[in-house]
């Protein structure tokens, strides 16, 4: 058995004269949290669903659990759950046929079909009766339920495709900790997400940009190589920074100037750290912080496209 | 059974049926149109509004009058004034008969008589219809009988002698009604899918295309079936249609009927990218398909250059087969060239489907 | 309406303009569909009879019965022919192969010869097939008149001769009716369709449910969604129209701002059809399905356009009042063929007037209830 659940390389794919995922290379190990980061467009979605057999690369080759796109993508996709952005359950449908109809598409037997929802309505802590129409369920209760369809076969590789987007913040950190349950048990989850604290929760992270890989590591590694100097920030605490900005932006040793909601983050270098601290005007404030995700994702996706 | 065959058709009944409103139209309305139609539609042309100008002193005027009225053909519009050709173009009549000034006692007399017809021809149709009830009628004026000609053309009509409408147009209704419900469910079950995501559930599962598209179709068959049952026992007990062939020839015809008009449904639905694609595409079959089943004009009279596209019809297949069932007890070369045919077309538009439909969203 | 503002109907409308520009699915549904098939079908359908079937079998084989024979295949209307096994020609019927069997028995020369006697020839017709049969009925008189004369060289003296004289479509070209009822049939088949879809599809994908939370009004909604519509509808009746006018030649004796105006009340019923419709569906496949359900059939077959009102039974010369294509019907082809004025068709211009305003006002009515907490 191939000792990596994803292997990529080069893979590419084209609609038309756009290309949305652009010479991808990558692995992910067994039982990794492998999350996909970028800004809308950037390919994870296409990435995603190349990768569970939806959609055929233009070049390059993927092997996932070992399996590629020979037979149609069949056998492939015998291995992996996934869970698309849009919500693919029937909302005319109860609980139970939806359940019964995911079952039905992989062939389970009514028994395994049987065990498997007591065990994952169990998992996911639903409640709600299962002859309710799924339309009548809260969003995030809709999501885990689309969760437990995508992983009602048992997969050793699940995808999840902005599981979170449009959930109570409650919701997502619940979701986020069955996530984590499925890892433990040796699952490979791959997730892609715009949430920063839902992305520090990965193993690793890819960000992507226009197609491309920018950069793959750890949360933390990505955050000590992105800013390898210091990174201060400006609360201006209601007065106006302008003048001040100007100020920070002509000197030298200061690297680069980011607005952080109503704050401002400052990267400078080590040697100008004492003399750029002690030149804040009264009344605002200027601190060290450690660099978030947040700020690498700035730096590293938006920051180039200035 | 292949358990995702099995899940489709659970799915897609649950679905379809549980809407009420989805129900109403499925199963309600059709009956009611059914029986609308029946009642509604008469293929003889009757009621038409006629004026005879003549002087009220000519009595064989007057009596040929009565005659033009005791039938069902026309009814009387009293002439007003002595301008026949205003009251027609007023619409206030659809025709004018005008007897001759001298009266038609005397020009019978002369045997020289001759009577003007003013018809309404903005329908072309009804005005050849009343002109040739006219002459019928003035055929029979003749004073006394006469002998029969040494020539004479016996004709008599075989399996529906009084010509009743229903019978004629209770086949038609059927399979338009049938042809209508059953592809517009098909044609926007697909591209629903494709619409609202859930289509991307489906094709990450390990499916063959066949399972796919089988477990798209055999629901609507069902569906479609359930259908025929009902419209078939409206049809038949509402109004005086005859069923002279065994049950099963008329069962196999639908079911076949069905399947092609449901592979027509999913092939629509493997083209569209949405449910206005499907809808367009519906359109476009069933609004030539109903207009060319055969009962509103003569179907083999058009042009041979457009002949082929009636030819493709597969409501004019299932409407000979009904009429001949019905009417004919189902003559087995009948039932099987028609039946064959409509295979044909379920098979060919089946391979077409396959060949576009692709478990990618590229 | 006091709060009824135009300028937000307006700025709804405007939106709405912007959708159908981009979206050629609609303008091609409007503009190019309804045109395209007034052609394929003005052309394709045709009323006149030519070449029927008729199956004769000879039992006589004398110079009569072949004259017979050639009288029906002269005609035009008749294909003559002749089956390989005559013992068995009922089953040419039972097996659809010919609309009639004409059975001439072996004494047909000889019995036509003796003066006296009438030789008779069986015809047996199909009564599986009306239109056919009705078509067969009624030029058999004038075959049996032909027969008798050429058969026998006698010509009969009709008692009372006719004169037809066939106002507003001498020549009985019945395209001339069959152009204007398409296009009837047609243009408010679309009308229902451009709504009930549009609008339906915003139901499903919430679009509506953010409009309705502004405090836009229901009748500010309805209007705006259906003044860009009224304007396509009315290009296709301006291609309809053209087609009719140049394509089948078909006289045009009324006036045209009448007939603008009459279009424009008509688009409308259906336009307004098709929103009511999608306000109680909100959901596309339901849409669909009732908007040719309540379009397609009962237009096709209640109004007239092929088999006519009069000829119904009296309930229905009532129950198809509520048919907006029954009048329109009416005024579409008393305005081209009989130039018929606003006098002629105040009747059917009422109706319509009328329909658009049931159909708006119940439109609305749901609108309201779904704004309602």
């Amino acid at each position: 058995m191939s000792p990596a659940a994803v292997e990529v390389m080069e893979l590419t794919v084209r609609f038309g004269d756009f290309t949305a995922v652009d010479r991808l290379s990558f692995a992910v190990e067994r039982g990794e949290i492998f999350g996909f980061l970028g800004a809308n467009g950037a390919g994870k979605t296409t990435a995603i669903r190349t990768l569970c057999g939806l959609l055929r690369p233009t070049h390059g080759s993927a092997r996932v659990a070992g399996l590629g796109y020979e037979d149609g993508g069949r056998a492939l996709k015998g291995r992996v759950g996934y869970m698309s952005q849009r919500f693919t359950l029937y909302d005319d449908l109860t609980v139970d046929e939806n359940m019964s109809f995911a079952a039905g598409l992989r062939k389970l037997s009514p028994e395994v079909l049987a065990r498997r929802t007591e065990e994952l309505f169990e998992f996911i802590g639903l409640t709600a009766p299962r002859n309710t129409l799924v339309r009548h369920l809260a969003g995030g209760i809709k999501q885990e339920l689309a969760l437990a369809a995508a992983i009602l076969h048992d997969p050793e590789i699940l995808f999840l495709d902005e599981p979170t987007s449009g959930v109570s913040p409650v919701a997502r950190i619940r979701f986020w900790k069955l996530i984590r349950n499925l890892t433990e048990k040796g699952k490979t989850v791959i997730v892609t997400t715009h949430y920063m604290d839902e992305a520090e929760q990965c193993g690793r992270i890819a960000l992507m940009r226009s197609g491309r890989l920018i950069a793959l590591d750890s949360p933390a590694e990505l955050k000590e190589r992105t800013f390898p100097e210091p990174l201060l920030e400006l609360d201006a605490q209601g007065r106006d920074p302008d003048d001040f900005l100007n100020t920070l932006r002509r000197n030298p040793g200061v690297i680069d100037v980011q607005p952080y909601g109503s704050r401002h983050h400052v990267t400078v270098r080590s040697s100008s750290e004492e003399a750029v601290l002690s030149s804040v005007p009264a009344g605002m404030s200027l601190r060290r912080i450690p660099p978030s995700l947040e700020d690498v994702f700035l730096r590293l996706v938006e920051g180039k496209d200035r | 059974m292949n358990r995702t065959l099995n899940a489709f058709i659970k799915k897609e009944l649950a679905q379809t049926l549980r809407d009420p409103r989805m129900r109403v139209i499925l199963f309600v309305l059709p009956m009611v149109q059914m029986t609308l139609f029946g009642f509604a539609i008469s293929t003889e042309i009757k009621r038409l509004k006629l004026a005879v100008f003549h002087d009220p002193g000519d009595r064989a005027a007057r009596q040929l009058t009565e005659r033009f009225y005791s039938a069902d053909w026309f009814l009387r519009v009293e002439p007003e004034g002595d301008d026949p050709l205003r009251l027609v173009r007023s619409g206030r009549a659809d025709a004018a008969l005008v007897i001759p000034a001298e009266g038609l006692t005397r020009s019978l007399a002369r045997r020289e008589a001759t009577v003007q017809l003013i018809l309404d021809a903005s329908n072309a149709t009804k005005a050849r219809v009343a002109e040739s009830y006219v002459s019928k009628i003035l055929a029979t004026a003749r004073r006394g009988p006469e002998p029969p000609g040494p020539f004479q053309l016996d004709v008599r009509v075989l399996y529906n002698p009084t010509m009743e409408s229903s019978v004629f147009l209770v086949p038609g209704v059927m399979s338009m009604i049938l042809c209508l419900v059953t592809i517009i469910l098909t044609s926007m079950s697909m591209s629903k899918e494709k619409e609202r995501g859930t289509f991307e559930m489906i094709i990450s599962a390990p499916l063959e295309n066949w399972e796919i598209l089988l477990g798209k179709t055999v629901p609507f068959v069902l569906i479609g079936m359930l259908d025929t049952v009902l419209i078939l026992l409206a049809g038949t007990l509402l109004f005086d249609v005859p069923v002279r062939g065994e049950l099963w020839k008329l069962l196999l015809a639908a079911f076949v009927f069905v399947v092609t008009t449901v592979t027509i449904g999913i092939l629509i639905s493997t083209i569209s990218k949405n449910q206005q694609q499907s809808m367009l595409g519906s359109f476009l079959f069933v609004f030539p398909a109903t207009l060319m089943s055969g009962i509103m004009f003569p179907v083999e009279n058009m042009p041979k250059t457009i002949i082929v596209v009636a030819y493709l019809n597969p409501l004019k297949y299932f409407v000979t087969l009904l009429r001949n069932i019905l009417l004919k007890g189902g003559d087995p070369w009948v039932l099987w060239s028609n039946i064959g045919v409509l295979l044909l077309m379920a098979v060919a538009t089946t391979a077409l489907s396959f060949r576009r439909f692709h478990q990618t969203l590229n | 309406m006091i709060s009824f503002k135009f300028s937000r109907a307006r700025s709804i409308a405007l939106k709405e303009i912007r959708h159908i520009l981009r979206d050629p699915f609609t303008v091609a549904l409007a503009l190019g569909l309804p045109f395209i098939l007034v052609i394929f079908f003005g052309y394709a359908i045709d009323f006149d009879m030519k070449d029927i079937r008729l199956t004769c079998v000879d039992f006589d084989q004398s110079r009569a019965s072949r004259q017979l024979t050639e009288i029906f295949s002269e005609s035009g209307y008749f294909k003559i022919g002749f089956p390989e096994r005559p013992d068995l020609f009922l089953q040419e019927l039972d097996q659809e192969k010919t609309a009639g069997v004409l059975i001439v028995k072996p004494d047909f020369g000889k019995t036509l010869s003796s003066p006296g006697q009438t030789a008779k020839v069986q015809l047996l017709l199909d009564g599986a097939d009306n239109s056919k049969t009705s078509a067969i009925l009624s030029y058999l008189p004038g075959i049996q008149r032909a027969a008798a004369a050429r058969l026998t060289g006698l010509k009969r003296q009709e008692p009372v001769k006719l004169r037809t004289r066939f106002l507003f479509n001498p020549e009985l070209n019945s395209r001339w009716f069959v152009v204007p009822g398409l296009a009837t049939v047609l243009i408010g088949l679309i009308s229902i369709l451009l709504t009930a879809l549009t609008v339906a599809r915003e139901w499903e994908n919430g679009s509506m449910e953010l409009l309705l939370s502004t405090p836009v009004r229901p009748l500010e909604i309805i209007v705006g969604k259906i003044l860009p519509y009224v304007a396509l509808g009315l290009g296709g009746v301006l291609f309809v129209y053209l087609a009719a006018r140049i394509g089948f030649r078909v006289p045009f004796h009324g006036s045209h701002a009448l007939f603008i105006a009459a279009c424009l009340m008509f688009i409308m019923a259906g336009l307004s059809q098709g929103l009511l419709i999608s306000v109680v569906t909100r959901q596309q496949q339901l849409a669909m399905q009732l908007s040719m359900i309540s379009g397609l059939l009962p237009s096709l077959l209640l109004s007239g356009f092929i088999f006519p009102i009069e000829s119904m039974p009296v309930f229905f010369h009532y129950f198809t009042a509520i048919l907006p294509p029954r009048w329109f019907m009416v005024i579409a082809r008393g305005i081209f063929l009989k130039g018929a004025g606003i006098g002629e068709l105040i009747g059917p211009l009422a109706a319509l007037l009328v329909m658009d305003i049931v159909l708006m006002t119940a439109a609305t009515k749901r609108f309201k209830k779904d704004l309602e907490p």
